[in-house]
């Protein structure tokens, strides 16, 4: 009796789930911010890479690696920053029309809404890793010695540390006015701190410990060593941990529905 | 006997920090009844179905809507109650058609959602986006939304606020045909046209306190009766006037006169002064309605109130 009652509850919220994630997927066609961010954007800046170290061939500096060997997990993790910045413009939107709120007045809770985004902005973030991975090894050859197991799990702590990140964004600002010019801000900091701009290898301290430990610096790191250097680095990936911990306390403490 | 009873809220008390939205509201509202909950801004309306609905948590005081609890029966009361807010809206690239069939989802007993809005009267814009609809329309899918879960009892917050004329009749008739349907509704609203149209009881809310709670006529009849405006064919001395029955004020401006009292006051009136052989013109009669009562009810409660909510 109460195995089928239980049984027949999550078939129903099986498929409230399935209803949700496929509206929420054709919106996220419709306002294609995630999308660009995440696909495009990465794939267009690796073939700029990509160009400029076929004009530039050999290694950069004493890395023993190509241009488009050293930029490829910076692109990585710069997909995955842009996915997840861009999670306030939708949420926080959402938030302020009071479609959370409304919502909130059905028997679905609004965090099914907030997980169905998640959902998709993870297979984007899948798909993002893909096309990179692809793009740089097999238009521009770049030589990604992986081990998959550590590639993955750097890759996995990533999206992890970045997307809460982005929900902390979600949960601090107010209004979808202010979500714009905060993302940027916060972009423009992470892609500095990955390394797009200045690669910390080759600057001095303390620019370098920063970038190191920074959530993107980190992360970039992680991928990067674990493609080519066998491995991720302890202080990388427990440096992206303890960003999961301290965002997703800040993210739980300060979210709001309405 | 009473008919049965599809919310009953008792000594309901919601404060927002120092401010006392709701303070002690008491009510009962009937199985099947369009409930109207009338009130100037700020009086704490919204609050009240608010806390009826389980959106906000009551400080003090108990809700019972068919029985179960707004905060701890949570989600067995959603299946049934249908909710329309205030200033709520869709995403903006979500489309009609997907907002109702989302939202049909997440009930166990929903409408079919293509009937739904043909009965709306909203088929046609199954496929437009939330973005592109007029004020009418929106309000409509906000109504389509409240309504897929075919619910028990629907709380629709000043739904035709910013409607032109037309679209509020369209939206009345609406809400009309649900209580066909044997919904409860709630509905509060600033609009006294709207409430003494559709309402079969009000409640008159002022300063978080329930001050009237009957039907739109028997409220409408505390504003005192009518007025009659009229111009005398020779000057009428005030005495003649505070003569005739039920007369209670007299206000003369150029050459009008106008008379304020209750019972048959025109008739009265022209029949006294017919009397003394004075002819009149240009006459204008009207008897009290709500709105005159709600003005009247909620100056006369803002006088007694003293110096405001603030505690």
């Amino acid at each position: 009796m109460t195995g089928s009652r239980l049984e027949w509850m999550s078939r129903r919220s099986r498929a409230q789930f399935a209803e949700l994630l496929k509206v929420q997927s054709k919106l996220a066609l419709r306002e294609p911010y995630a999308l660009f961010g995440g696909l495009a954007l990465p794939a267009v800046l690796l073939a700029v890479f990509g160009f400029i170290g076929q004009a530039n061939p050999g290694n950069v500096g004493s890395t023993g690696l190509t241009i488009i060997d050293v930029w490829t997990p910076t692109i990585l993790v710069l997909s995955i920053i842009f996915i997840s910045v861009s999670l306030p413009n939708t949420l926080v939107r959402d938030r302020e029309i009071g479609w959370l709120r409304r919502v909130s007045t059905t028997p679905l809770h609004p965090s099914r809404l907030l997980a169905a985004q998640l959902v998709i902005d993870l297979i984007l973030a899948a798909a993002a890793v893909l096309i990179v991975i692809l793009e740089g090894a097999l238009v521009f050859g770049a030589s990604l010695h992986m081990q998959i197991l550590p590639f993955a799990v750097s890759l996995l702590l990533s999206i992890v540390e970045l997307f809460s990140f982005g929900l902390v964004l979600v949960a601090l600002v107010p209004t979808q006015a202010v979500a714009q010019p905060v993302a940027g801000v916060a972009t423009f900091g992470l892609m500095f701190l990955s390394g797009l701009w200045v690669n910390p290898a080759q600057v001095g301290d303390p620019l370098q410990t920063i970038m190191y430990y920074s959530p993107s610096g980190a992360a970039v790191r992680a991928v990067l060593d674990s493609a080519f250097n066998g491995g991720p680095s302890y202080a990388a990936l427990l440096t992206m941990a303890v960003y999961t911990v301290i965002f997703g306390f800040i993210a739980i403490r300060y979210f709001r529905w309405e | 006997m009473n008919a049965a009873s599809a919310v009953t809220v008792e000594h309901l008390v919601k404060r927002y920090g120092h401010l006392v939205a709701v303070n002690d509201v008491s009510l009962s509202i009937h199985e099947g009844e369009i409930f109207g909950i009338i009130g100037p801004n700020g009086a704490g309306k919204t609050t009240t179905v608010e806390c009826i609905s389980g959106l906000r948590a009551p400080d003090s005081g108990s809700i019972s809507v068919y029985g179960l609890s707004p905060q701890k029966d949570r989600n067995k009361i959603r299946d049934f109650v249908g909710v329309q807010l205030q200033e709520s809206a869709l995403p903006p690239r979500l489309k009609v058609g997907e907002a109702v069939r989302l939202f049909a989802s997440f009930y166990s007993n929903p409408l079919d959602p293509d009937q739904l809005l043909e009965s709306l009267g909203i088929k046609q814009i199954v496929n437009s986006s939330f973005k592109n609809l007029s004020g009418g329309q929106k309000q409509r899918v906000s109504v389509a939304l409240a309504l897929v879960g075919n619910p028990r009892l629907a709380i629709l917050d000043e739904l035709t606020t910013g409607l032109d004329p037309e679209a509020r009749r369209e939206i009345w008739s609406l809400i009309e045909r649900m209580k066909d349907r044997g919904v409860t509704v709630i509905l509060v609203t600033h609009f006294m046209d709207e409430a003494e149209r559709l309402c079969d009881r009000l409640a008159l809310i002022s300063h978080g306190t329930v001050i009237e709670l009957d039907t739109p006529e028997a409220i409408a009849a505390k504003a005192g009766g009518s007025r009659v405006r009229f111009v005398p064919s020779q000057p009428v001395d005030e005495q003649t006037l505070r003569a005739i029955p039920g007369v209670t004020e007299i206000e003369r401006k150029e050459k009008y006169v106008t008379v304020t009292g209750s019972g048959d006051l025109a008739g009265a009136l022209m029949n006294a002064l017919a009397a003394i052989g004075v002819r009149v013109s240009d006459v204008e009669a009207r008897t009290g309605n709500l709105e005159d009562a709600f003005i009247k009810l909620t100056k006369d409660d803002a006088s007694s109130f003293g110096k405001g909510v603030q505690i």
